[in-house]
């Protein structure tokens, strides 16, 4: 892996990232231990299982997923150009919706592994996928997504991965009246780095990339999306909340791009950190760029501790401190998870807040 | 119950409460009265044990134990409750998910098992009904949107469900209309009104001592109590004002 080529932290888009422990995670051999028990949800529906990013057919049931070679274009991004073309595709038309979502569960056991995805859906088409990513090691990303028209797809992310780094790539565009909503969280206790281009390519396109990042220790989540939107009556929306404990750090940079012809655009970015410690660190950048004149572009960032008032409020109740603190720490976190349709995924990534809280120090 | 001795507290160096006394026996309601910035909420705050509220003198004996060594929450787990002059916001939390989480927190620390969801589900409903709260407000977030009566009528469901055994109300009843000030008088009579528990009521004024009867009235004027009575000194005090106490 001599060929490990990383961007430098003077890129702007990349000056909140700490990539040192890639070249390492690189070389190092894989254990090909896979957990017994793996984070499924209870739901009917395609499950794939991918060990070190190699698909394991007989723990599998892929429904209308394919292994198959994918080509997503990628070759401008230092770490998705890394993830080859070999991965996991699903083409669906409007009459092949799935009986449930389509669990994907990523196990690393150590080492570092690649992998490309594609989602296709046509005319009308519906889909909703969950990818858990559990384990450890680097585990690399790039997943091309694209919207015809009317198409919803409703992609939910739980990073879990206990040690390494986490990088997932997206690129997507979206057609007239396509709806796709990506929502991730960073739950575990390894580096994220999440990227985003997301294009409103139709006509009252709908998009929205959000989550909630959770961090303690030294660890590093970093998210950088952008929402371009090419054609009028667009709504997108990104909702970000972060939180950082000891001496974490949490980075949000969202960007939203109006073009000249795409009037009526109504855009909306809220991204919002806690800082649990005083050494902890949050950097949110809400970016706008409009060329055109008749939008609603709302932005806004705050980065704030908890409410003392109702720290107090909560103890003078009986509620003891820190079960206080993460009760007010999961409520601020909900806006982003609330978002998520799906019940059972929600309830999912509920869990994943809970249990995060839990292991707590 | 609840023995203070010449308690003297500051907030940012500032000493607000001067040497102040006070006994309250179980089977006891008493009315704290006094000008604004006596020290009333001062020492509301110093009994519910918030932070930023420094004792620098003096003692608060609650049940046989020293209160000042106790934590928010393990006062309130030993029967304390304050009720808010402004009961605070909290967006995303449920007020039942946060009754729940406290009754719970406060069974446990006291060794009791935790309630049921049914169980707590009729409880609160029973509560709720009785202030005139909706379930449907109950599950909306803590006072968020709610009136300035609502909010303090919520106070009195907490109360309700959290069943304590000394009630430290600080100004229940301002921001309330003559029909909620008699809901949320009833309220503490029912709750409270009970030979093993006591209530120490701070108010302006003389109407909410109508429907909850003081059985002793404190004046607090800087920092201390200034004189002590039957519940005919807060008539006094209603027509003659608290000019007369400086005198």
């Amino acid at each position: 892996m001599s060929l490990l080529v990383l961007p430098s932290t003077r890129e702007e888009s990349w000056r909140w990232s700490d990539l040192s422990a890639l070249p390492d995670l690189a070389e190092r051999k894989p254990s090909g231990q896979v957990p017994p028990e793996l984070p499924w949800i209870d739901q009917p529906g395609p499950r794939l299982l991918f060990v070190d990013g190699a698909f394991v057919a007989e723990a599998s049931d892929p429904g209308p997923v394919e292994i198959a070679e994918v080509d997503v274009a990628a070759a401008d991004h230092a770490l998705a150009r890394l993830a080859g073309r070999s991965g996991w595709r699903l083409r669906l038309g409007r009459d092949h919706a799935t009986a449930g979502p389509v669990q994907i569960v990523h196990v690393s056991t150590g080492g570092a592994d690649h992998l490309a995805a594609e989602v296709v859906l046509d005319v009308d088409a519906q889909a909703s996928i969950l990818e858990t990513f559990v384990g450890e090691g680097w585990t690399n990303r790039l997943t091309g997504l694209t919207l015809f028209k009317g198409a919803r797809l409703m992609l939910a992310r739980r990073l879990l991965t206990t040690a390494g780094f986490v990088s997932i790539t997206d690129r997507a565009s979206v057609g007239e009246g396509g709806s796709l909503i990506v929502t991730s969280l960073a739950a575990g206790a390894a580096d994220s780095r999440i990227d985003g281009e997301i294009l409103l390519s139709g006509e009252a396109a709908y998009a929205e990339a959000g989550g909630a990042l959770l961090a303690r220790g030294k660890q590093r989540h970093d998210a950088n999306l952008v929402v371009r939107h090419a054609m009028p009556a667009g709504m997108s929306r990104q909702v970000w909340r972060s939180v950082a404990d000891d001496r974490a750090t949490c980075s949000v940079a969202a960007r939203v791009e109006v073009a000249r012809g795409a009037q009526k655009t109504d855009g909306e970015q809220s991204l919002r950190g806690l800082l649990l410690a005083r050494t902890a660190t949050i950097n949110a950048k809400p970016e706008l760029e409009i060329f055109a004149d008749d939008v609603k572009c709302a932005h806004g960032a705050t980065v704030g501790e908890l409410d003392p008032a109702a720290l107090f409020y909560l103890m003078s109740r009986g509620v003891p401190r820190e079960e206080a603190r993460a009760l007010l720490t999961r409520a601020f976190v909900a806006d982003a998870v609330d978002r998520i349709g799906e019940e059972s995924v929600r309830e999912a990534f509920e869990q994943d807040v809970r249990h995060w809280f839990a292991g707590a120090a | 119950m609840l023995k203070i001795e010449n308690l003297h507290a500051e907030i940012d160096g500032k000493e607000i409460l001067k040497g102040l006394s006070l006994e309250v026996n179980a089977g006891e309601v008493h009315a704290l009265m006094g000008p604004n910035g006596a020290g009333k909420s001062t020492l509301g705050y110093v009994l519910g044990g918030r932070p930023g509220y420094e004792v620098t003198e003096g003692t608060i004996v609650y049940d046989g134990r020293i209160l000042l060594d106790m934590e928010a929450d393990e006062r309130a787990a030993a029967g304390l409750f304050l009720g808010f002059q402004y009961p605070v916001e909290i967006p995303g939390v449920s007020n039942v998910q946060f009754l729940r989480t406290a009754l719970n927190a406060q069974r446990r620390a006291r060794g009791e098992g935790e309630i049921s969801a049914g169980d707590f589900l009729r409880l609160s409903r029973d509560q709720a009904d009785r202030l005139g709260i909706s379930m449907e407000m109950m599950k909306r977030p803590v006072n968020v949107g709610f009136s300035g009566g609502e909010k303090k009528r919520n106070e009195m469901v907490q109360l309700g469900i959290l069943d304590p055994r000394l009630a430290v109300l600080d100004e229940t009843d301002s921001g309330l209309d003559i029909d909620a000030l008699r809901i949320v008088g009833e309220g503490i009579n029912r709750i409270m009104r009970k030979p093993d528990k006591a209530v120490l009521l701070i108010t302006h004024y003389q109407r909410l001592l109508d429907v909850v009867q003081p059985d002793v009235v404190h004046v607090m004027v800087d920092g201390r109590i200034v004189r002590s009575g039957g519940p005919d000194l807060a008539r006094e005090l209603e027509r003659e004002g608290y000019g007369v106490l400086a005198a």
